[in-house]
């Protein structure tokens, strides 16, 4: 190719008149540099440099607002309202312990508590402002304000504090706030995080920690040596976050939450709209308040938290996995139709009791329910029944029809950490334990006990596809993000994230079983007759710990922390439903008497909210006029 | 093999190599000044800036030693590495600070698009050499090192790395000054796709869009959205006053500064400490060592060399520009590291076997 003497020829006068131009542009281009250095160190540089009398440039970042979440009609959830904040920058104190002294006697706070909030700062943090009380009255705030002179390196701030207007509900759901960890500003670098950024810390405020922190601002401050601002310039305004509209409905929320508050048991509850995944409910109980992070948690505090017993951090709607109990039965149903194993008019005679080789599996209805074919079996929770169903189509076909109502993998709600459940199988079973699987087991299995485990989300996303005719939706708790001027940003579609392969036929079976567990004679779920439509539901009963089938125990003599879970799964109207409610009451006893009375009140809450929308024009929402807060003043 | 001739040793290129000493020597001593906080056990940054000199100055020896000529062959299949590299780097590269930028090599890692610098300057020198007529370039001609240059700086910006894709289009930009090129044809380019840009950034996209695009571009974007950080580096500019307030000593380096005060902001810690004679006199050797890099290209004896030469002033010139303009406040932040004085060792190598080609295009004008 190229040879050296190809290159030889000679730059002409062309390029050396080239050349010159070059050498004056970077000339140019660099005296103007130097003449900016000159302009910024030695014109303005005053300005800037620390004079004798240790006047300091600060460069403080006015924090945006957070921006609001509301239900679906428009009720504020989340909101930011001012906090009367005292903060002290160490560097500039006198005796950073005396005046945490002065501050804790002004404002009536615990000395040790604004102690503990402030530590022994070192390095870098001992220049930056530190909060030592959030939160003021005025009183204390104007108290504080009236002896600033006397407290060099004090300063008071109106900042805005995030307010979670329903305390602890939903607040798994909504989520709360702290610092930013190391861990998420190494692997989120680029979004924008700094050291010491206050971030959404689960649910809603950490899904959408983008759109809803806004955007900060700065100003830079002239400081003398008493901490007192002397003039400021530069100041670029904040924007304030999105706002995020949910598709919660705040009325169900609360009835949800009161119902079971009023029973005094843990558990969880969800309510979708079966037609597009729209999730309407989203409780787990005990919640905590997460306006306790929003002030900044105590060491104690955190410690109860964390420790309790009942897990009160512990998303139970959609981390809780627990045996399925009778609501599973749909599955062996279902599995019983589509292949064939079964017909509708085909029936088992139970007796209370089933036998396989020398064990008895017994019916929840020790005299047994006589002679029942599906939808007897279904509308009266017969046991017996389903233990031959399963024996007879097995545990691999039992999994393939759980799979297919969407058991066993993450419903795809959009907050992060959904556990997918298990459907198990013989070759599950033989990596898992190394051990064959039982025929034994798979008669526990039909009835919903066994390994099967599904979090209240899969039990309601199920139902809902069966309600619906098959439709998988993604349960979608965003409804849209907007601006702060209402300008909608981006907006939520419904998804299909599957059909159910099954024929209508066997849907239809299933749906008019379900509505006659309801509304006949013996029906399990009677709770929900009084609803103003026809509904149809599901009960179970799941076992907490080794009680076996084949054991004769009755629950009243257990204590409670061995009662068995409730669970129950309804839908309303019973013929193309607008409501799938499922309800899951720890140690609640039977689904029947436990469960279902609470998806009746969740439900009888949204039919009454459809009828006033009907009958008036819908009230206005509330609307945060309060002026957007800044880190100033 | 030619032996090294006598004559090289004699016309040793003391001049630039002094300058590269002086800024090297320094950016180490600036390093240890704007690392207040190490981490016990870790070698500090400075430390590592002083041992990635000493391999700089290996880069500078290599790029000094063969005569360049030979690298006009080398051009393409030089070029063709870099590309593959930067392929690579999309697919093995490790995810750092949200961006695919190095290859990691056991305890170094490299950049390519760095290197890729050098490769896009060696090759549109080359494009300049071949090219024997003196008649104004067509468009048609053009096309072509718009394709060869279009390549890396769609990869680089796949990184993204924002700053470093600006400066390599910015190096072959350059070559225009040399090339037969019409200037009002220049004018009309430069001009349709700034039109088109800002139709684009004005009616086409919104806010958050645009947002989300520059996050994307340049993940090292100013995180406030705001002058935030250009404030910040202005005031410990500013501080620094006439004569500053002495090595190890800047307070506004030490307050709640800039995250990235060792790489790309490195300039303002030097200025906050030695004022604006220090800065200045540092600004001016840079200056010094631009112009000593055109007189190399001016008395070159081949028109390769002398598109070496301008390219590798070209790279000097561009990324010192955009960074102290950054700086002192006078353009975006983009992140765009000062050579010589910045932490990072590919930037630092890749500068010194540039500044060694120019050492190389000086010392053989006479040998032929």
């Amino acid at each position: 190719m190229t040879q050296l003497s190809g290159s030889g020829s000679a730059p002409d006068a062309y390029f050396e008149r080239r050349i010159v131009v070059a050498m004056l542009v970077v000339v140019a281009v660099w005296a103007a540099l130097v003449g900016r250095l000159f302009y910024l160190q030695v014109v303005e540089g005053d300005r800037y440099s620390q004079s004798a009398e240790r006047n300091s440039v600060r460069s403080r970042r006015l924090i945006a607002t957070r921006g609001m979440i509301f239900d679906r009609n428009g009720k504020i959830l989340v909101d930011s309202r001012p906090s009367f904040d005292v903060l002290v920058v160490p560097n500039e104190t006198t005796d950073l312990d005396a005046s945490i002294d002065r501050i804790a006697g002004l404002t009536g706070r615990p000395v040790e508590e604004l102690r503990r909030r402030v530590g022994s700062p070192t390095g870098r943090a001992r220049f930056q402002a530190q909060p030592v009380a959030r939160d003021l009255d005025r009183a204390s705030l104007a108290r504080v304000e009236a002896r600033l002179w006397a407290l060099p390196g004090v300063l008071t701030q109106v900042a805005p504090i995030r307010d979670y207007r329903q305390g602890a509900d939903a607040s798994h759901l909504l989520g709360w706030l702290g610092e930013i960890s190391p861990g998420q500003l190494a692997s989120e670098r680029g979004q924008g995080y700094r050291r010491g950024d206050v971030v959404g810390k689960g649910g809603i405020e950490r899904l959408l920690d983008l759109d809803l922190r806004g955007r900060d601002g700065g100003q830079n401050v002239l400081v003398d040596a008493h901490g007192r601002e002397l003039e400021r310039w530069n100041a670029v305004e904040p924007q304030p976050g999105h706002n995020v509209v949910l598709m919660l409905d705040l009325r169900l929320q609360t009835v949800a939450e009161r119902a079971f508050e009023a029973i005094g048991k843990n558990g969880a509850l969800v309510a979708l709209d079966p037609r597009n995944g729209e999730v309407l409910a989203l409780m787990s109980r005990p919640g905590f308040d997460p306006n306790l992070f929003a002030r900044g948690i105590e060491q104690q505090e955190w410690a109860e938290l964390r420790d309790s017993p009942a897990k009160p951090l512990h998303d139970r709607v959609i981390k809780g996995m627990y045996p399925p109990g009778s609501t599973y039965k749909v599955v062996t149903a279902l599995a019983g139709l589509e292949t064939g194993a079964v017909t509708p008019e085909d029936t088992v005679k139970c007796y209370g009791s089933y036998r396989l080789g020398r064990r008895r599996y017994r019916c929840w209805k020790r005299g047994g329910h006589g002679e029942v074919d599906l939808h007897r079996a279904l509308v009266e929770s017969c046991d017996v029944y389903f233990y031959q169903l399963g024996q007879k189509v097995g545990v691999e076909t039992l999994a393939y029809y759980a799979r297919a109502l969407g058991l066993g993998s993450p419903t795809g709600i959009e907050v992060a950490g959904e556990m997918a459940g298990l459907v198990p199988t013989a070759a599950w079973k033989r990596r898992r334990f190394g051990q064959d699987w039982l025929a034994g087991e798979t008669l526990s299995l039909a009835i919903g006990q066994g390994f099967n485990l599904w979090t209240p989300l899969q039990l309601a996303n199920s139902y809902a596809a069966i309600a619906n005719g098959g439709t998988r939706w993604r349960p979608r708790v965003l409804n849209r993000v907007e601006t702060a001027q209402g300008e909608v940003v981006s907006e939520t579609e419904p998804e299909a994230r599957g059909t159910v392969a099954v024929s209508e036929e066997s849907l239809a079976i299933l749906q008019r079983a379900l509505r006659g567990a309801v509304h006949e004679p013996h029906g399990t779920g009677a709770a929900l007759r009084r609803l103003p439509v026809e509904a149809a539901g599901k009960t179970g009963t799941a076992q907490v710990v080794g009680v076996a089938a084949t054991d004769d125990v009755d629950d009243e003599d257990l204590a409670e922390r061995l009662r068995d879970h409730a669970w129950f799964a309804a839908w309303a109207p019973a013929v193309d439903p607008r409501i799938v409610v499922a309800v899951l009451v720890e140690h609640g006893g039977h689904g029947g008497s436990a469960a279902a009375p609470i998806a009746r009140d969740v439900m009888a809450e949204f039919f009454a909210a459809e009828a006033e929308a009907e009958s008036s024009p819908p009230p206005p929402p509330d609307d945060g006029e309060e002026e957007p807060l800044h880190a100033r003043n | 093999m030619p032996g090294i001739d006598r004559r090289l040793i004699q016309n040793f290129e003391w001049t630039t190599f002094a300058l590269v000493a002086f800024l090297g020597a320094v950016g180490v001593l600036n390093l240890v000044s704007a690392s207040p906080e190490q981490t016990p056990g870790m070698p500090g940054t400075a430390l590592r800036q002083l041992a990635w000199l000493g391999v700089g100055f290996c880069a500078l020896l290599a790029g000094l030693l063969p005569d360049y000529r030979r690298l006009e062959r080398l051009a393409l299949p030089f070029y063709a590495l870099c590309v593959v590299l930067l392929v690579a780097v999309l697919f093995v590269g490790p995810v750092i600070n949200g961006s695919q930028r190095w290859i990691v090599m056991g305890p170094a890692r490299m950049q390519p698009s760095e290197l890729t610098k050098i490769a896009v300057l060696v090759l549109f020198a080359r494009l300049l050499s071949r090219r024997a007529s003196v008649a104004d370039m067509t468009f048609g001609e053009l096309a072509l090192p718009g394709v060869l240059l279009a390549l890396p700086v769609v990869l680089v910006l796949r990184q993204p790395d924002l700053g470093t894709a600006l400066v390599i289009a910015l190096i072959a930009g350059s070559f225009l000054l040399l090339a037969r090129v019409r200037a009002s044809f220049v004018v009309w380019m430069a001009g349709a796709s700034a039109v088109a840009a800002s139709l684009a950034w004005m009616f086409y996209l919104r806010d958050y869009q645009k947002e989300r695009l520059l996050t994307f571009l340049d993940p090292d974007r100013d995180p406030l959205g705001t002058a935030y950080h250009a404030i910040q580096s202005q005031i410990a500019v500013g501080a620094g006053g006439l004569f500053g307030e002495g090595f190890l000593r800047g307070s506004q380096s030490q307050l709640d500064f800039l995250p990235e005060q060792q790489t790309d902001f490195v300039f303002s810690v030097l200025a906050e400490e030695w004022g604006f004679v220090g800065a200045g006199l540092v600004l001016c050797v840079y200056v010094a060592l631009m112009l000593r890099g055109l007189l190399i290209a001016r008395a070159s004896k081949d028109v390769f060399g002398c598109g070496i030469a301008l390219g590798v002033v070209a790279l000097l010139f561009w990324s010192g520009a955009i960074n102290v303009g950054m700086v002192l406040g006078v353009l975006p932040v983009v992140g765009v590291p000062l050579p010589f004085l910045s932490a990072g060792g590919s930037a630092l190598v890749t500068n010194m076997l540039g500044v060694g080609l120019l050492m190389n295009i000086s010392m053989r004008r006479y040998l032929f």
